[in-house]
């Protein structure tokens, strides 16, 4: 039987598929954290076959295995195998043959057909199997009424699903990523806020200066963004509404206003300015239309981000000489500074748990706190690596970075043990941020 | 008002670090000028009105007039003025009078560019601080553009050397 989805609705069904695909999935997650070979962690083999296309003229896009390689590639915990090694290529239950598989140490397979069922008309069709116990995890799913233009999304799509198969957490494929860039425009320079696929396929510009933009923040929800603009007097913060394009200024005080950051309700907007002679951290209230003063100190305190559950927030201070993260309490009102590792540390912001944190550490690495035991495990190795922020499953962490003098974006695994360049993100890039998942 | 009031006191506990070591510079100088006085007889001590006399200047990398360095340059990570820019910041606070001042703060790219927003606004603010106690009396509008418009985008001490600074136009 083959369940039947569509993208709009898939979040709430592949939960429901994933009722069944959990019960294996817990077994085998055991073996992947754990699988040490050569003192590394590795992950786990996997062989996404090339999905057969149906009767139709194949669609002009990138191969869908190659999609669901990268994604799953990225984040640290799977390690596809190249297409060339592989004994047979099923497409359907019955031609899964797993000794093929075995012999080849693969441990997660995923077969799938392309059906061209009209004029810009296709469906995805997809199964996962476990090879060491020979079963396949849930069953295969339909994703219909895609277009040459949403395949794309259909082959994240399959990586969620298999990426919840097997680690038991959601997937974090399919969704968007945020950045500036800075081209020239007639000669002169030209800042773009863009969005993009996660892996900063499509990428579409949504709003453009010919002033610096920077910090873009997402909406819990992924329909508004937040960033910093300038005006010939200054940082300002404003927020778009990404469907209509509609920007709206909340911040625009004498002095800097920079670092905006979402409550997780989406009702108010944290920021930092220097309104009252010294930058402090605020919170904007959109129903009441409030600015209210959150701390209060001659030193520099910006880059607020909320917790996941909307109680506190944590903000960068140099109050003791250089940079540090703090922790503000909004019902006990108390301030505690939590990093004591390393002498600057900046920009924190939490995953979607709550359980860690991830910030620049050094001034230049990225690291990611755990919030219970404040362990600092640092996940990249350059020293101008800036602006982390967390997939939606809190797995992956995207920054920016540089090589050779080219700016680049990059995803590491939470873990530091992938780290992967955006290969459709090029130019003088910065500022990633990444988006909620797709509702 | 508490804030305001640390604030104050920091900037008078900066400039009278500021002023003491000004004294004993000058001091010193009074002495070698009055030395100098016998043998050549003509050493102005106090050059463009700064208090120092041109060798010294020269010695603190000030060739000729200070009027002529509209950009003040700062340390990693600090806001303090150094004794070059203080001669610098001075003389053009002397200089402009009335009239009204504009800063434009920035930053080299270490550290993150909404810190370093804030960093760029502190060094402008400081500079503006300075300007006032040394007679300014116009309005003096400052900006921070952080890290985002270096002058030189190598990733060179050099570079972030003449990227933290503040620029003076008026």
């Amino acid at each position: 039987m083959i369940n039947r989805i569509t993208i709009t609705s898939l979040f709430y069904k592949i939960s429901l598929f994933l009722g069944l695909a959990l019960v294996s999935g817990a077994a085998v997650s055991q073996k992947i954290e754990i699988d040490i070979e050569g003192g590394a962690v590795r992950g786990i083999p996997t062989a996404i076959v090339p999905f057969k296309v149906m009767n139709g003229p194949p669609p002009n896009t990138q191969a869908l295995h190659e999609v669901v390689a990268d994604d799953l590639r990225a984040s640290g915990k799977f390690d596809p195998v190249p297409p060339q090694s592989f004994l047979s290529l099923p497409s359907r239950i019955e031609e899964v043959r797993y000794k093929d598989w075995r012999f080849i140490n693969v441990e997660a397979l995923v077969i799938g057909e392309i059906w061209t069922l009209g004029n810009d008309l296709y469906e995805v069709q997809f199964r996962i199997f476990d090879v060491a116990r020979q079963t396949e995890i849930g069953e295969g799913i339909r994703i219909p009424n895609l277009s040459a233009a949403t395949l794309r999304t259909a082959a994240h799509i399959v990586s969620d699903n298999v990426y919840s198969a097997f680690t038991g957490r959601p997937g974090a494929f399919n969704s968007r990523i945020a950045y500036i860039d800075e081209v020239i425009s007639g000669g002169r320079p030209r800042y773009r806020l863009l969005v993009g696929d996660w892996d900063g396929f499509g990428s579409q510009e949504v709003y453009a200066s010919w002033q610096p933009l920077l910090s873009p923040s997402w909406s819990a929800d992924g329909s508004r963004l937040a960033f910093v603009a300038f005006t010939d007097k200054g940082s300002i913060v404003r927020v778009l509404e990404t469907a209509s394009g509609n920007a709206t200024t909340v911040a625009s005080f004498k002095g800097v206003n920079a670092a905006p950051s979402w409550s997780p309700d989406g009702s108010k907007l944290a920021y930092s300015t220097s309104r009252n002679g010294s930058p402090d951290v605020y919170i904007y209230d959109f129903n009441t239309q409030q600015h209210q003063r959150v701390t209060k100190h001659y030193a520099i305190d910006t880059e607020p981000a909320w917790s996941p559950n909307g109680q506190n927030l944590l903000f960068t201070s140099n109050r003791t000489g250089k940079p540090q993260i703090y922790r503000y309490d909004l019902s006990s009102q108390t301030i505690n500074r939590i990093t004591f590792e390393g002498n600057e540390n900046a920009n924190a912001s939490y995953d979607y748990e709550g359980k860690r944190l991830v910030m620049v550490h050094l001034g230049g690495q990225i690291a990611v706190v755990n919030n219970q035991s404040d362990q600092v495990t640092p996940i990249t190795v350059a020293k101008f690596d800036e602006s982390p922020s967390f997939s939606p499953n809190g797995d992956m962490v995207l920054y920016a970075t540089e090589e050779r003098f080219e700016p680049l974006l990059r995803v590491a695994s939470s873990d530091g043990r992938v780290r992967t360049t955006l290969k459709y993100v090029s130019g003088d890039v910065r500022e990633p941020a990444w988006s909620p998942l797709r509702k | 008002m508490n804030r305001k009031l640390i604030i104050t006191v920091l900037l008078s506990l900066v400039l009278t670090a500021c002023a003491s070591s000004k004294k004993s510079g000058s001091g010193e100088s009074d002495n070698t000028g009055l030395g100098q006085d016998t043998s050549s007889g003509l050493v102005d001590n106090n050059a463009f009105g700064t208090g120092y006399s041109l060798d010294q200047l020269r010695a603190l990398g000030i060739e000729g007039n200070p009027l002529d360095y509209k950009i003040v340059y700062f340390e990693y990570n600090s806001s303090s003025i150094d004794e070059r820019s203080r001669i610098i910041v001075g003389a053009h606070a002397r200089a402009v009078g009335g009239a009204s001042v504009s800063l434009a703060g920035h930053a080299d790219e270490r550290g993150t560019r909404d810190f370093n927003l804030a960093l760029g606004e502190r060094r402008a603010q400081t500079v503006a601080d300075l300007m006032s106690a040394e007679g300014a009396s116009g309005s003096i509008q400052t900006i921070s553009y952080g890290e985002e418009r270096p002058v030189d985008p190598a990733h060179t001490d050099f570079a972030w050397k003449q990227n933290r600074r503040v620029e003076i136009s008026y």
